[in-house]
C-alpha cells in the first residue's frame, strides 16, 4: 500500500514534467511551422465541399466550430480518475473523493468546452508568431506613421481591420529593403509575393494570426472610441515599441467597465466625453 | 470508533503519503495542466484582401438597390451587403409601385441564394460538364432540329432584357415557339379583357383610389398578382383620422378564409359553384340602382344573404369612379361580369388602368394545354424550359413528364434538379437573381434594375447568358442589359441627356421611370355579355366542392425548399410546415373528423392524403387545400436544413404530410374519406379566441370599434376604464435620453407576416423544424396573433378576424426582470428590456412570468454547420447557444448604429432614422418606431391618439408598444 502511494506521487510528478515538455515542444513546433510554411498554403479553415465552391474566402465562425479536445489535459484527467479508483479500492475515501472531483473538473476543461474559457482565463499577453514579422516598433515607433494611416477603418467601422496588402504597397512598391542591406528583405519579399499573386488563379493573401479577439457575444465599436479621442495605446498598449504585437489589455468586462464608469473629473482630459454607456445591451446584443 | 486524527495517521501509514504531500502533488499537477492545456482562447486568423476595392469597408454594410426576384410582381428591393455577403433584403422606399415594403416571400429569396441544394454545375444526361461543353452539346443537337417543332416554355417574364434575349434566341431558331403559362394564373382576366375591351391585358389595379372594394375570391393582400403594392394602396384608405373619420368599405365573397377576406369589413362565405350566381346577383342589383340595362345572366341562386348582396351593390353605386370590383376566379363569365361592373361604374381609368396595363401575368392556360397535347401526341421534337417547372406546377404535369422522355432535345434552365429538370437531358445551372444582371417592367413606364449583390456562389450562369449563348451571341448579361437600356429605354426617358449618367443614376435609385404611351383599347363591348352562364358545376351528392389556393407562405411552391417559408405559419390557420384539408366545423362534425385526422381527397383521377384542419368561416360543403406543397420530404430537410443534427440530443425528424395539389387545380368536386390515422398539425398559435374557455373572462388584447363609434367617441380606444394609473410596487424608471417605443396600427396591419421574416433575417433566428414547433418551441421573436370573435363555447360560423403583431412589449415594469435570479434580463436607460445571453443560465422563470409569451428558449444549439446557409447570418447579432433565453430587443444593433453615427456627427437622432427590421419591411406601414421622449416624433403622437391603447394595460406592466384600436367600417 505504501508502494502504491509512492508510485502515485512519482507518476504524478513525471506527468507534470512530461506535460511541461510537451507544451514546450508544441510551441516550438508551431513556431517552426509558421516560419517555414507561412506563405505556402494558407488554410483558412477546414475546407468543406461548400467552402471550396464558395468564392468568398472565409466562413462564418460560430462557437461550435471552435471545440477541440486537449489530449494532455484528458490524460491528466484520466490519471486523476485512475488514482481515485486506486485509492477507492484501497479504502482511502477522502483522497478518492478529491481525486474524482478534480478528475471531472480537468476532464470538463480538457474536453473542449472552449466557449467557457473566459470564465477561467483571459488572453492578456498573447503574442503569436506572425507569417510576416512586421515590426510596429519600426513603422509606428521610428518612422512615426500614424496608426490611422494603415488602420484607417478604425474611424469608419466597428472593426479596425488589418490593412489590406495594397496599403502596404503604397510604400513598399518602392521600399524593398532596410537602408544598407544588400539584397531585398525576406519579410518584405513575402509581402511582394502576396501582392503579385492578386490577379492569379490562386491568390495567396497574408494569413495573419489574430491577436485581439473578443468573444462572439460581445459587440465593440472602434469608430465611436476613436471619435471620442481615445488613443489607440490606451487599449492596445505601447504598440509603437512592440516588435511582435501582443494583447496588452485583459479585454475582459471589468476592464471595459472601469473606463465607462469614469466621470468627467476622473477621465483623461483628451477624451471628448466621459462615462460610456453602462447598459448591458450596448455590448451584448 | 477511531478519532479523526487516528484516521489521518492510519491513512498516512497505509499509503506512505501525508495530506500535505498529496496536496503539493495535486497543486503542482493542476498548475502543470493549466500550462499544458494552453488555456488560450481559440486561435483565429485574420485575412485581409490583397487589393481592397474602393468603397468597401470591412464591418460596414453596403446597401444596393435591386429588384426582388421572388415573383413576377418585381417589387423594388434594397440589398444589405456586409463583407461581400448579401444578408438582408428590404423594401425600396422610393419605388413607385411597392412603396417601401417587401413581402415575406420576397425577403426570404435571400435564403434561396444560400440553399446548399442548388445546382452547382451544368449537366448533360445527369453528368457534370463545363459550360463550353454544355453549349456545344446543346447547340449541336438543336441545329439538327431545324424545321421541326420546338417549344420554349416560360412563366410570365416581365423582364424586358430577358425577353430581348429570348427574342434573339427565337430569331436564331425560327421554328421555336414561345409558350407562356403561370402556375397561379390570371388567364381568365386577360381573356375577359380580350372579349370586353378587345385587348388581352391585365389591368393595373389602383386600390389607393378605391373607396368601395368588392372582392370575389381575390387574395390581393396576400398572394394575388402584386400583393405588396395592393396592400400598400389598400391601407391608404383604411385609416380614419379624427379630422376626417372616413375609411374605405371592403366586402369580400370567398369560398375559403383568405388573408384578404379576414381583413374585409364584411366577409361572406360562398361555394365556388355560387361564385357566378353571387356576382350576377350583385350585378343585377347594381344595374337596377344605376338604371342601366340588366345583363342577361341566366338563372341565379346563391347562399349569400340578400342583405350582403344589397350592401355590395349599394356601396359600389355610391362610389362611382372610385370603387373597384376584383375577382380571382378562373371562370371567364365571372371575369366578364366583373369587367361590366367596373365599366358601368366608370372605374376604368380611375381605379384600374388598361391603357398602361400590368405585365406581371401574360400566361395563357389554353396555349399551355395545347402544348401538353402536342407533347403527348409526339408532334414536338424539342423543348426548352426557362426557369419553369410545369411537371410540378401544372395540372397536366404528370402527362408532361411522361412525354418528356420521348422528346429528342430537352433542356431546362433551372436552379435545382427539380421535377422538370430531372426529366430532361440538358440542365443549365441557373443563377439566383441576387447573382445576376437583369431588369423588370411590371407596369409600362416603371423599369426596375436587377443588379448582382455577390459573385455566383456556384458554377451557374444567368438564363439570359445561356439563351444568348445558344443564339450564338455570347455576351455577358451586364453588357446585354446595358446595351438594351441604351437602345430601348434611354431614348424614351427625358430626365437625362447622357446615357452614362442615366445608367448610373438608375443603378443608384434602382429604377427608372419614363412616360409610357397609353395603349388604345375598344369601349366595353356589350356583345361579350351574351350567352353568359355558370360553368362551375355543383358537387354531386355526398361530394365536396374543392378549392385550391396559393398560400401566403409558399405561394406557387418554387420556394418550397426555403426553411424560413416552410416554418412561417399561415396567417389564418397558423399551421406551419405542412398542408392540410380545410373543413367547415359543421362538415367536420358530420363526418366525425377532428383536427389532425388524415383524410383522403379523391377527384376520380388522382388522390392525396393529408391531415384535416377545422376552419371557422369555411362555407359548408367545401374543402380547401393549398398549392405549393408536396415538394420536400423529411430526407430533404435532413439534407438541407439547419435543424436536425443536434449533438447528443437528436431531434426527431418528423415526417411531413404534404401533397402536391396542382393536379387538382381544375377539379370542381371531390370525394373525401376520413382515414384512421391521426396526425396533429404543427401550429404556432393554439388559442383562437380572446375569451378564456374556462374562466369565461374576456381579455381584450385586441380592441375593436365600429367607424360610427370612432366618429362619435373621440376617446376611442382609451375609453375603457382598466388603464392603470397607479405606480404600483415599483419605483419609476428614469429615461434621461431616449425612450424607444413602437406603435402598431391594427387598422393598417393585414397580417401578411412580412415583419416576421424580416425579424428572422435580421436577428439570426433559427428555424426549429416541425416536431419542435409542435412542442411550442418556435423561436419567432415577432409573431402575428390571429383572433376570432366569439369564444370556444360559442364559436360563430363566420367570425370576424383580427390580426395583432405581438413581440416583446418592452414593459417599464417588466415582470420578467423581477424574477431573473442572475440579473440576465434588466432594464436599460432607454426603456429596452435587455437580455444578456452570456449571463443567462436558462431557468426560464422569465418566460413563465411573461404575460405576452414572447420570450424564447434555446432548447438546442440549432445546427449551424451548413457552410452555405451560414453565410446569411448577420454579424451584428450574437448567435445564441443552447440553454439561453432570447427575445425581441427592438433591433438594438440598428439603434446603436444610429446612436454612434449621430454621436460622431455630433447631432441629434432624427425621427424615423432608427427603423427596426419589422418597421422597415411593413408594406402597409402599420408599424412605426421612435423616441417617445421626443414630443415631435411620430410615435409620441400615436401614443396619445384617440385610438391608442396598450395590450393588457390592466396588469400595470406599462408596455412600450402602443396599439391603435382596430376600426371596422360596419354598422354598430
Amino acid at each position: 500500500m505504501k508502494v502504491l502511494g509512492k508510485i502515485f506521487q512519482v507518476a504524478g510528478l513525471l506527468l507534470v514534467v512530461l506535460a511541461c515538455s510537451l507544451s514546450q515542444a508544441q510551441a516550438a513546433q508551431k513556431k517552426s511551422a509558421s516560419n517555414s510554411a507561412a506563405l505556402q498554403s494558407p488554410q483558412i479553415s477546414q475546407p468543406t465541399p461548400d467552402a471550396i465552391n464558395s468564392p468568398i474566402g472565409f466562413r462564418v465562425k460560430t462557437p461550435d466550430e471552435e471545440t477541440g479536445i486537449s489530449w494532455i489535459g484528458m490524460g491528466i484527467a484520466f490519471f486523476l480518475m485512475v488514482g481515485g479508483l486506486l485509492f477507492w479500492a484501497n479504502d482511502v475515501q477522502s483522497f478518492a473523493g478529491i481525486l474524482f472531483v478534480l478528475g471531472l473538473f480537468a476532464g470538463f476543461l480538457a474536453s473542449g468546452q472552449r466557449h467557457y474559457y473566459h470564465y477561467f482565463a483571459n488572453n492578456q499577453g498573447y503574442a503569436p508568431q506572425q507569417p510576416i514579422s512586421y515590426p510596429h516598433v519600426l513603422h509606428a515607433g521610428k518612422l512615426k506613421i500614424a496608426c490611422l494611416y494603415c488602420h484607417y477603418n478604425a474611424e469608419k467601422s466597428d472593426v479596425a481591420s488589418i490593412p489590406s496588402v495594397n496599403v502596404c504597397m503604397n510604400c513598399h512598391s518602392l521600399v524593398r529593403s532596410a537602408t544598407g542591406d544588400s539584397g531585398p528583405n525576406p519579410e518584405i519579399s513575402k509581402l511582394v509575393k502576396a501582392w503579385e499573386s492578386r490577379d492569379s488563379a490562386a491568390p495567396s493573401p497574408v494569413v495573419w494570426e489574430r491577436v485581439n479577439k473578443l468573444p462572439s457575444f460581445v459587440r465593440f465599436s472602434h469608430r465611436i472610441h476613436v471619435a471620442n479621442g481615445i488613443a489607440c495605446q490606451e487599449c492596445h498598449g505601447p504598440i509603437q515599441t512592440m516588435t511582435r504585437v501582443r494583447q496588452a489589455a485583459p479585454l475582459n468586462m471589468g476592464w471595459c467597465i472601469n473606463c465607462h464608469r469614469l466621470t468627467k473629473k476622473e477621465a483623461p482630459a483628451h477624451w471628448k466625453h466621459a462615462g460610456g454607456p453602462l447598459d448591458c445591451i450596448v455590448c451584448h446584443h | 470508533m477511531p478519532s479523526l486524527k487516528d484516521k489521518k495517521i492510519e491513512t498516512a501509514l497505509k499509503t506512505g503519503l501525508t495530506r500535505s504531500d498529496f496536496l503539493k502533488t495535486m497543486g503542482v499537477g493542476l498548475a502543470a495542466m493549466g500550462g499544458a492545456c494552453d488555456w488560450r482562447w481559440p486561435h483565429a486568423k485574420a485575412v485581409p484582401e490583397i487589393d481592397r476595392p474602393e468603397g468597401v469597408t470591412p464591418g460596414v454594410a453596403r446597401w444596393q438597390a435591386s429588384t426582388c426576384g421572388g415573383c413576377s410582381a418585381s417589387c423594388g428591393a434594397l440589398v444589405k451587403i456586409r463583407d461581400g455577403r448579401p444578408i438582408k433584403m428590404e423594401g425600396l422606399k422610393k419605388h413607385p409601385l411597392s412603396q417601401g415594403g417587401l413581402c415575406a416571400r420576397g425577403q426570404a429569396t435571400l435564403l434561396d441564394l444560400y440553399d446548399s441544394g442548388r445546382l452547382r454545375d451544368p449537366l448533360v444526361n445527369g453528368k457534370k460538364v463545363t459550360w463550353a461543353d454544355w453549349d456545344r452539346a446543346v447547340s449541336a443537337k438543336l441545329k439538327t432540329l431545324r424545321g421541326k417543332q420546338v417549344r420554349l416554355v416560360t412563366q410570365t417574364l416581365p423582364n424586358p432584357s430577358l425577353n430581348a434575349a429570348i427574342a434573339e434566341f427565337l430569331s436564331a431558331y425560327p421554328s421555336v415557339k414561345h409558350v407562356i403559362y403561370d402556375p397561379i394564373s390570371s388567364s381568365s382576366i386577360l381573356d375577359a379583357h380580350q372579349k370586353t375591351h378587345g385587348k388581352r391585358v391585365l389591368p393595373h389595379y389602383q386600390f389607393a383610389n378605391a373607396k368601395a372594394i368588392v372582392g370575389f375570391d381575390a387574395d390581393f393582400l396576400g398572394t394575388w398578382i402584386s400583393p405588396v403594392e395592393f396592400a400598400a394602396d389598400w391601407a391608404k384608405g383604411r385609416v380614419p383620422t379624427s379630422g376626417s373619420p372616413k375609411m374605405s368599405r371592403h366586402i369580400h365573397f370567398e369560398p375559403r378564409v383568405s388573408l384578404t377576406g379576414s381583413n374585409a369589413d364584411l366577409r361572406v362565405p360562398i361555394k365556388p359553384s355560387e361564385e357566378y350566381s353571387t356576382i350576377s346577383s350583385v350585378a343585377i342589383r347594381l344595374a337596377k340602382i344605376l338604371g342601366v340595362p340588366v345583363p342577361h345572366v341566366g338563372e341565379v341562386s346563391t347562399s349569400a344573404s340578400s342583405e350582403s348582396l344589397d350592401q355590395a351593390a349599394q356601396i359600389l353605386a355610391q362610389h362611382k369612379k372610385e370603387s373597384l370590383v376584383v375577382s380571382g376566379s378562373s371562370d371567364l363569365a365571372v371575369q366578364i361580369l366583373v369587367n361590366w361592373m367596373n365599366s358601368v361604374l366608370g372605374n376604368y381609368g380611375n381605379t384600374l388602368d388598361i391603357q398602361k396595363p400590368s405585365q406581371v401575368r401574360a400566361g395563357n392556360d389554353a396555349a399551355m394545354e395545347e402544348f401538353v397535347k402536342e407533347m403527348t401526341s409526339g408532334k414536338i421534337a424539342g423543348v426548352i424550359f426557362v426557369e419553369a417547372n410545369p411537371v410540378y406546377d401544372h395540372p397536366l404535369g404528370e402527362k408532361l413528364a411522361k412525354a418528356l422522355s420521348k422528346i429528342e432535345w430537352t433542356v431546362s434552365l433551372s436552379n435545382r434538379l427539380d421535377e422538370t429538370s430531372s426529366h430532361v437531358s440538358f440542365v443549365a445551372a441557373d443563377s439566383h437573381p441576387l447573382e445576376s444582371w437583369g431588369d423588370a417592367e411590371p407596369v409600362p413606364g416603371t423599369v426596375t434594375i436587377i443588379q448582382p449583390a455577390i459573385r455566383p456562389l456556384f458554377n451557374s450562369r444567368p438564363a439570359m447568358e445561356t439563351l444568348l449563348s445558344l443564339a450564338g451571341k455570347t455576351q455577358s448579361a451586364y453588357d446585354f442589359v446595358r446595351s438594351y437600356w441604351k437602345t430601348h429605354l434611354f431614348p424614351k426617358q427625358k430626365s437625362s441627356h447622357n446615357f452614362d449618367h442615366f445608367w448610373d443614376s438608375s443603378l443608384e435609385s434602382g429604377f427608372a421611370v419614363y412616360q409610357a404611351p397609353s395603349l388604345p383599347h375598344a369601349a366595353f363591348s356589350s356583345a361579350s355579355l351574351l350567352g353568359l352562364k355558370n360553368s362551375r358545376p355543383q358537387a354531386k351528392n355526398g361530394e365536396f366542392e374543392f378549392v385550391s389556393y396559393a398560400p401566403v407562405n409558399l405561394y406557387d411552391g418554387h420556394q418550397a425548399f426555403n426553411p424560413w417559408l416552410e416554418e412561417l405559419p399561415d396567417p389564418v390557420t397558423r399551421v406551419s410546415w405542412e398542408n392540410y384539408v380545410q373543413f367547415s366545423p359543421a362538415d367536420a362534425k358530420r363526418l366525425g373528423i377532428t383536427e389532425g385526422r388524415m383524410v383522403r381527397v379523391n377527384d376520380g383521377k388522382n388522390s392525396f392524403e393529408i391531415p384535416a384542419q377545422i376552419q371557422l368561416g369555411m362555407p359548408e360543403g367545401v374543402v380547401a387545400a393549398a398549392l405549393g406543397y408536396g415538394r420536400i420530404t423529411a430526407d430533404d430537410i435532413a439534407a438541407n436544413y439547419p435543424i436536425t443534427k443536434i449533438k447528443f440530443f437528436p431531434i426527431e425528424i418528423a415526417k411531413l404530410y404534404t401533397a402536391n395539389v396542382y393536379p387538382f387545380l381544375n377539379s370542381s368536386s371531390v370525394s373525401v374519406a376520413a382515414g384512421s390515422e391521426m396526425h396533429p398539425l404543427a401550429k404556432i398559435q393554439r388559442y383562437d379566441f380572446q375569451k378564456d374557455p374556462y374562466l369565461q373572462e374576456s381579455r381584450h388584447v385586441v380592441r375593436e370599434e365600429t367607424l360610427e363609434e370612432y366618429a362619435k367617441n373621440a376617446a376611442g380606444g382609451q375609453s375603457s376604464s382598466d388603464s392603470s394609473s397607479g405606480d404600483g410596487l415599483w419605483s419609476k424608471h428614469d429615461y434621461p435620453g431616449h425612450k424607444w417605443a413602437m406603435s402598431v396600427d391594427l387598422n393598417r396591419c393585414s397580417g401578411c407576416a412580412a415583419c416576421v421574416i424580416a425579424c428572422q433575417a435580421e436577428n439570426n433566428i433559427p428555424t426549429v423544424g416541425k416536431s419542435e414547433v409542435r412542442k411550442s418551441r418556435d423561436m419567432y421573436w415577432l409573431r402575428i396573433d390571429r383572433y376570432y370573435s366569439g369564444s370556444e363555447t360559442e364559436a360563430p360560423a363566420n367570425p370576424t378576424v383580427a390580426f395583432q403583431p405581438m413581440t416583446c412589449q418592452q414593459c417599464d415594469n417588466a415582470p420578467c426582470e423581477t424574477v431573473c435570479p442572475v440579473a440576465a434580463t434588466t432594464h436599460s436607460s432607454e426603456g429596452i428590456n435587455m437580455q444578456t445571453y452570456n449571463r443567462c443560465v436558462g431557468t426560464r422563470y422569465c418566460e413563465n412570468n411573461c404575460p405576452y409569451k414572447v420570450r424564447r428558449f434555446n432548447w438546442f444549439d440549432y445546427e449551424r454547420d451548413n457552410a452555405v446557409q451560414d453565410l446569411v447570418l448577420n454579424p451584428d447579432v450574437t448567435v445564441r447557444q443552447r440553454g439561453v433565453m432570447e427575445k425581441c430587443n427592438f433591433c438594438y444593433q440598428r439603434i446603436r448604429d444610429v446612436e454612434i453615427t449621430s454621436q460622431i456627427e455630433n447631432r441629434k437622432i432624427h425621427d424615423g432614422e432608427v427603423q427596426t427590421a419589422c418597421v422597415q419591411s411593413c408594406p402597409t406601414q402599420a408599424l412605426s418606431f421612435g423616441d417617445i421622449n421626443d414630443s415631435n416624433s411620430q410615435v409620441a403622437a400615436k401614443a396619445v391618439s384617440s385610438r391608442a391603447y396598450r395590450a393588457l394595460e390592466e396588469l400595470g406592466v406599462k408596455p412600450s408598444i402602443y396599439y391603435q384600436t382596430k376600426v371596422r367600417n360596419v354598422k354598430s
